[in-house]
């Protein structure tokens, strides 16, 4: 029986990738996103390349949804063997002085507060399995920190630590580890970057480009394959070199 | 994930007679490389370039000291010539004579640093060249969770072994531009010949199994993630240093 992965944020960018690659090594693939038109978007282009793929909608800052969300993948496949948890962003530039509550909350949410979510309700079918990947998501913003992206760092250094302490409850059954991407051309990146910026980041990159949605993918799918069966609690650095911690 | 995804590249593996290079080397060679087996121990290294063409790959053994210029530069003659082009450097080559601190020789201090580290240094010297020519090249080095625990008794060895992520990170900075990506395995114990020299069955079992995982890894457990570090998926992963330890290091 083929092996299920449940990828957030499946809908754009990484997570689209992930789903795409996943779904071309013969995973069968569940699609979650708050925009169910973006989800199933991807599922569609998944089945025209003979994949199996379908979607759910969860917003990934609220428990019961995401309850919801692991039960119906449970309903209806059986058994959840990988967790890759992409849904996240900085959704705000500003100065600490200038940040309301509400906006700390939602990055953090989104980003950590989601993570936490998710492994919760996924875990219990991998334990009772006794097999069980997941791949959460980090930023190199969570090691070096970013001048008007307190709340996204916090998140993403968040998301390294708890990865870590999940790593150790889990074992030995199931592994948890982290992708931490670069800078990467994802849609959502592009259209706030100035080229010329862009640009220069990519001359400051040692392998001269700026990471795609497809080098992350690939980190993903090793870190949930067979290949990978020792690794845990670790932190995958994807960036061209730009970051070495 | 084909079985050949290495067809037709080439690879030269270090300290590949016994144990984890040895793993690394047959598991190249089953992934469709040539292969080049380096290691002082001639007679074994032989043994393995003959396991290694059982995949239908041409494999040659290289007698080498990688602590000396003059052998490094007959390993390179050797698998330049043979191979025409090097793809993949897996310097894996390395000692762990135990001696704490106060009890150190500087023979035992320098023989450590110049084959654990010096070996990184000379090879990828000799190999760089004409990796930066062809525009392409993967360098993995072997290193050691130690470089960031430190060890008893292993002072040198850590310090060898932490030089050598420094020494990837630096290099592949250098080497990016033109297409070349370095970066480190660090594994904590394996059960190989190194290990087994100083303890009881007993004692190396339980030593081995005291991880999260409780999982005794054997040399054969780096080969997925050297493969993928080698291969294609990974060309835009370099300068790191990537813990395959069954969660016994999370740094």
């Amino acid at each position: 029986m083929a092996d299920v992965a449940l990828i957030t944020g499946g809908g754009n960018g990484i997570g689209r990738a992930v789903a795409l690659k996943f779904a071309a090594e013969g995973i069968a693939v569940v699609v979650a996103d708050w925009e169910a038109d973006a989800a199933e978007n991807t599922c569609a282009e998944i089945r025209s390349r003979g994949g199996d793929a379908h979607a759910v909608r969860a917003d990934v800052r609220r428990a019961g949804e995401v309850k919801d969300a692991v039960a119906r993948v449970l309903d209806r496949r059986g058994r959840l063997d990988i967790l890759a948890n992409i849904a996240g962003g900085s959704f705000y530039r500003k100065r600490l002085e200038e940040l309301a509550w509400p906006e700390w909350k939602e990055v953090l949410d989104i980003n950590l507060k989601g993570t936490f979510l998710f492994c919760r309700e996924a875990a219990p079918a991998m334990i009772r399995q006794k097999r069980g990947r997941i791949v959460n998501t980090a930023s190199n913003y969570g090691v070096t920190g970013s001048a008007l992206r307190t709340p996204y760092s916090a998140a993403k250094a968040g998301v390294i630590g708890f990865s870590k302490s999940l790593a150790l409850e889990l074992a030995p059954h199931v592994l948890v580890n982290v992708v931490a991407p670069g800078p990467t051309d994802t849609p959502r990146v592009m259209e706030g970057w100035d080229p010329e910026l862009r640009q220069k980041r990519a001359a400051e990159i040692p392998l001269g480009r700026n990471g795609r949605p497809e080098d992350i993918a690939e980190a993903f799918y090793f870190l949930s394959s067979p290949a990978s069966a020792q690794i845990t609690g670790q932190t995958l650095h994807v960036n061209g070199g730009w970051l070495m911690p | 994930m084909t079985a050949m995804r290495l067809k037709g590249k080439s690879a030269v593996v270090t300290g590949a007679a016994q144990g984890i290079g040895r793993a690394i080397a047959l598991g190249l060679a089953r992934a469709g490389a040539n292969v080049a087996v380096a290691d002082l121990q001639r007679d074994k290294a032989e043994d393995v370039a003959a396991e290694a063409r059982n995949f239908d790959v041409t494999a040659i053994a290289v007698q080498t000291d990688v602590a000396n210029e003059e052998s490094v530069a007959n390993l390179a003659r050797q698998a330049l010539g043979r191979f025409e082009r090097v793809d993949i450097l897996v310097n894996d080559a390395g000692i762990f004579p135990q001696a704490r601190v106060t009890e150190m020789t500087e023979e035992i201090w320098d023989r450590v640093l110049d084959v654990n580290l010096g070996g990184n240094f000379l090879c990828c010297r000799a190999f760089v060249p004409s990796m930066r020519a062809q525009k392409s090249g993967r360098i993995i080095s072997i290193a050691s969770g130690i470089a960031h625990t430190g060890a008893v008794a292993g002072a040198h060895y850590a310090a060898s072994k932490a030089g050598i992520v420094g020494f990837i990170k630096a290099l592949a900075r250098e080497v990016g531009p033109d297409g070349v990506t370095a970066n480190a395995v660090c594994p904590n114990i394996i059960n190989t010949e190194l290990p087994r020299s100083h303890r009881t069955p007993a004692e190396l079992h339980e030593r081995l199994i005291r991880n999260p995982l409780g999982y005794a890894m054997q040399p054969e457990d780096l080969v997925g993630t050297v493969l993928f570090l080698a291969g294609d998926a990974a060309s835009y992963i370099t300068g790191q240093a990537i813990n395959v330890n069954c969660g016994t290091v999370m740094i």
